[in-house]
């Protein structure tokens, strides 16, 4: 069966299979009525208009409940510009989706910052709006008179670069830009756009431990959602050459919601064959028309709990963030470690650090150097405040007081991905991996921030963008050589026992090429050989000059690994030394033990 | 000045069906840190099945107790639709399935008694008794609604802040995990929830059809919008802020609708909420959390 499936996939996502289709269809339209023409057209600028969603929701992890604005935007901007300016499609359609694509980046601001009920409700109130400014800008947008007249092929009063367009014509128009835009998302969803958004979508704040700022990522997000929901919108509007805010109120919103959602988010092959059902039952059959708003209300209803990931999840493989042509180029190369060039030259410092969260003081002025090429151990009883410590160094918290340097320059206060495009890069103390990702997929995700790529190659697939690719994945081979994970290479992190989640995420913590890597109890649940393993990367880091902190209770595992020991209780620093010296040390013993009177009491 | 004045009298009565929206939104909010979002849909169905049976004839004390028993299932149903999708995680679930009910009730009304709008029966007063204030007329039902309004939040404030089942209530809402650890029966806390804020709907539905003379399918949806603005301007969980938040959408709205143009109140309305979420997202009257990494 999933041998029958994984066949399945590969043959309806094959680019030739693609393209093969897309030729029959346009041969097809020559012969058939001009009705189906009309709603063969309509699937195409639902795909488009699908695919929006997909990179949004699907990869961004960003629900949006109006979409049917961005969609309207587009629309009324090729319609008012061909109508009222004359101006050609061949301008005002790229315009449309330019337009659309601004409102996403503008949206994308206050949307940023919120997220769960608030994004919902907001991208439902954006939706909302946009209908009413469609109803009350009468001069622009004639109201709830609408605007008739819009070039449109079924009326033949559409021309592209002044050739007209019959209906034929302009299928195969649409048909083209959505093969292109299909293409391209493929492309960029199989790279470091494409796993950086997913990951954001996953973890905001592991993430941005590996040098991903959600901030950017979600921008890119919005803008290219509006983008494409911009064309479909100004494809919509020269095919149906009539424009009222009907068309764009809360419930186009919701459709597109469904045809994306029963498709399988994340899949886009899922959205394709979803589009065409959904564009196709209503037009095909009465009795669905009739009832279509309480089946889309039933299917939302039911349809993340029956089929959670859609269509595509139950007929197709589940979608990959790696080219196979890049994982070809890569086994071509030698896999080799990479270190970062100034490793063993820079400390990471931080001076009088105090962290309160409200009333409570989790740091208290703690003051510490990792000295570069050092092992130090952060230990300290639960609460004492390692992961503050740790989490104000990454930039994942401000200090309140105090600062942390990075040499000579003060980080403090700079956002996580920036630490972590710095060199200094840290682990979780619960693995914080990609689930559905491969390890291959995770670990690549490790050398996001050593791309110098745009997304717009990784897009086109230019030869610079897979070169840089397989580089990576020609490291990642001897990353997991060094870490054990060979083995596991493709299979997803959610079926991996602990251990080797652990080490993935050392492992993909080693792709960022840190010069300074801080482990929040990296051996937390590992097993005997496990540990022994950890203890191996660990001196092999220190071997090659990095610079780590090592969070641990584990004291016969550091015992022979550590350079330096630093003890934290109830926020402050109580011992600096040898773990010689710590072992016989006063303090420490009573801040695990508690003190000999408390004890008899 | 009249003018004014009947602008912030009508503010004032929307302001409030604002509140009781709010509420109802806030009282599963605090229990699950989610948004109903067919909770408009649970407003308009309540409203229009009376409208409905009114005009066939039904006595209308009859058709509120049916009403309200409405209510308390649809409130089950949604609870029971969310439920596995509260446990998973992550809001994509119970956004999509929330709102999937709420559309699901929209179509099955549009298609039982038509999508044109439905004639509401006057039930306490009708829409003809006023009196005058400062040389403006003033519907009784306005005064009914913020009566109302201000009844049921005190209820609610009180229930939460002196009863047993209120501070529960206020434990699941602080920490579910550690609520089930204590032994509090957190499931039907949040069933009751769910139960009470469909109530709390069906009596906004009811209120707002009998101020407007008029229900349609479509209009739970607005209103959802306008509470939840009013919730998040008050911060969501807090009734006092919901009271406080539905006044000053209201009145704002009103004032923007008389003064500038009808056609902006929902921008305005979305204006406030952006400007809310970006100087303080947590509202007027809830103290920011403290979240840990």
């Amino acid at each position: 069966m999933t041998a029958l499936r994984s066949h399945f996939t590969g043959v309806i996502t094959h680019p030739w299979f693609v393209v093969a289709l897309a030729a029959g269809l346009a041969f097809f339209v020559m012969n058939t009525t001009t009705g189906t023409v009309q709603i063969l057209t309509f699937i195409l600028i639902n795909v488009i208009f699908a695919q929006s969603i997909n990179v949004l929701t699907g990869l961004g992890g960003q629900i949006s409940l109006g979409h049917a604005g961005f969609f309207g935007i587009g629309a009324y901007c090729t319609a008012v510009l061909t109508r009222t300016y004359g101006l050609d499609m061949a301008v005002s359609i790229p315009l449309a989706a330019l337009l659309g694509g601004a409102a996403g980046y503008l949206l994308s601001f206050p949307a940023g910052r919120v997220r769960e009920v608030y994004l919902a409700m907001m991208t439902l109130g954006f939706g909302m709006i946009f209908y009413e400014v469609v109803r009350e800008w009468v001069s622009v947008t004639g109201g709830t008179m609408g605007l008739s007249g819009v070039p449109s092929a079924a009326l033949r009063t559409a021309s592209i670069l002044g050739v007209p367009l019959n209906q034929i014509a302009y299928f195969w128009v649409v048909l083209v830009v959505t093969l292109i835009v299909v293409a391209l998302l493929s492309n960029m969803t199989r790279s470091h756009v494409g796993r950086a958004l997913f990951a954001v979508h996953h973890n905001e704040v592991a993430a941005g431990s590996l040098g991903i700022s959600h901030a950017s990522t979600k921008r890119t997000a919005y803008t290219l959602s509006g983008l494409l929901a911009g064309l479909a919108g100004a494809f919509y509007a020269h095919l149906v050459g009539y424009l009222g805010p009907e068309s764009f109120a809360v419930h186009r919103s919701i459709e597109v919601l469904v045809i994306s959602i029963v498709g399988g988010l994340g899949s886009i092959a899922g959205q394709i064959i979803s589009a065409a059902i959904f564009t196709y039952l209503p037009e095909a059959l009465q009795a669905f028309a009739e009832f279509q708003f309480i089946v889309y209300g039933v299917i939302l209803t039911f349809s993340l709990i029956v089929l959670p990931k859609g269509i595509a999840g139950l007929i197709l493989d589940p979608p990959r963030f790696i080219r196979p042509s890049a994982l070809a180029a890569a086994r071509a190369r030698k896999p080799e470690l990479v270190w970062n060039d100034s490793v063993g030259r820079v400390a990471v410092k931080v001076e009088g650090l105090t962290k309160r969260f409200g009333g409570l003081t989790a740091l208290d002025d703690v003051s510490l150097t990792l000295k570069p090429g050092n092992i130090t151990a952060l230990i300290g009883p639960n609460g004492s405040g390692k992961s503050t410590l740790v989490n104000v160094t990454c930039g994942i918290y401000e200090p309140t007081e105090g600062r942390v340097m990075l040499g000579d320059t003060d980080i403090s206060g700079l956002p996580d991905y920036k630490v972590a495009a710095l060199g200094v890069v840290r682990t979780f103390q619960d693995p914080r991996l990609v689930p559905s990702f491969t390890v291959r997929e995770n670990l690549l995700l490790g050398a996001h921030c050593l791309g110098r790529q745009s997304g717009m190659a990784a897009a086109l697939a230019l030869p610079a963008a897979m070169r840089e690719e397989a580089e990576f994945l020609a490291e990642i081979e001897a990353v997991m050589e060094l870490t054990g994970l060979s083995d596991f290479a493709d299979t997803a992190v959610d079926s991996l026992p602990y251990g080797y989640r652990r080490m993935a995420e050392v492992a993909r913590a080693l792709m960022a090429r840190p010069h300074t890597i801080l482990l929040d109890e990296p051996a937390a649940g590992l097993s005997e050989s496990e540990m022994e393993m950890l203890g191996g990367i660990i001196r092999k880091m220190k071997e090659a000059g990095l610079t780590i902190m090592l969070i641990e209770h584990h004291m016969d595992f550091l015992n022979d690994l550590v350079d330096d020991v630093v003890v934290l209780d109830s926020g402050q620093v109580i011992y600096r030394g040898d773990i010689d010296g710590m072992r016989k040390d006063q303090a420490v013993i009573a801040a695990y033990l508690g003190q000999e009177e408390e004890e008899e009491v | 000045m009249s003018f004014f004045l009947s602008l912030l009298l009508a503010g004032i009565s929307v302001g409030s069906i604002y509140a009781l929206v709010a509420l109802g939104l806030n009282l599963t909010f605090l229990t699950t840190r989610t948004l109903n979002f067919g909770h408009g849909s649970i407003m308009m169905i309540c409203a229009i099945v009376i409208a409905y049976f009114a005009s066939l004839g039904y006595a209308v004390p009859l058709l509120l107790i049916g009403s309200l028993a409405l209510a308390v299932f649809l409130g089950l149903c949604v609870e029971r639709i969310a439920r596995p999708a509260l446990r998973g995680g992550g809001s994509m679930g119970w956004v999509v399935s929330t709102l999937g009910f709420g559309i699901l009730l929209q179509g099955i009304a549009a298609r039982e008694f038509g999508s044109q709008a439905v004639a509401f029966p006057a039930i306490i007063f009708s829409a003809a008794d006023f009196f005058i204030v400062g040389g403006v007329f003033v519907a009784y039902q306005y005064l009914v609604v913020l009566v109302v309004s201000i009844m049921l939040i005190l209820i609610i404030e009180l229930f939460l802040r002196r009863t047993r089942w209120g501070h529960a209530v206020r434990a699941v809402s602080l920490d579910a995990e550690l609520g089930v650890v204590n032994g509090l029966p957190v499931k039907l806390i949040i069933t009751m929830s769910f139960v009470c804020s469909a109530l709390l709907a069906a009596v906004a539905g009811i209120l707002v059809a009998q101020v407007g003379g008029t229900v349609d399918p479509a209009f739970g949806f607005n209103l959802v919008l306008f509470g939840f603005v009013a919730a998040v301007i008050g911060g969501m969980g807090s009734s006092v802020g919901a009271l406080v938040g539905g006044l000053i959408v209201g009145i704002l709205s009103k004032m923007v609708a008389g003064y500038v143009s009808s056609a902006a109140e929902h921008a305005v309305a979305f204006a406030l909420l952006m400007l809310m979420l970006a100087i303080r997202p947590q509202g007027i009257f809830v103290q920011p959390e403290v979240n840990k990494a």
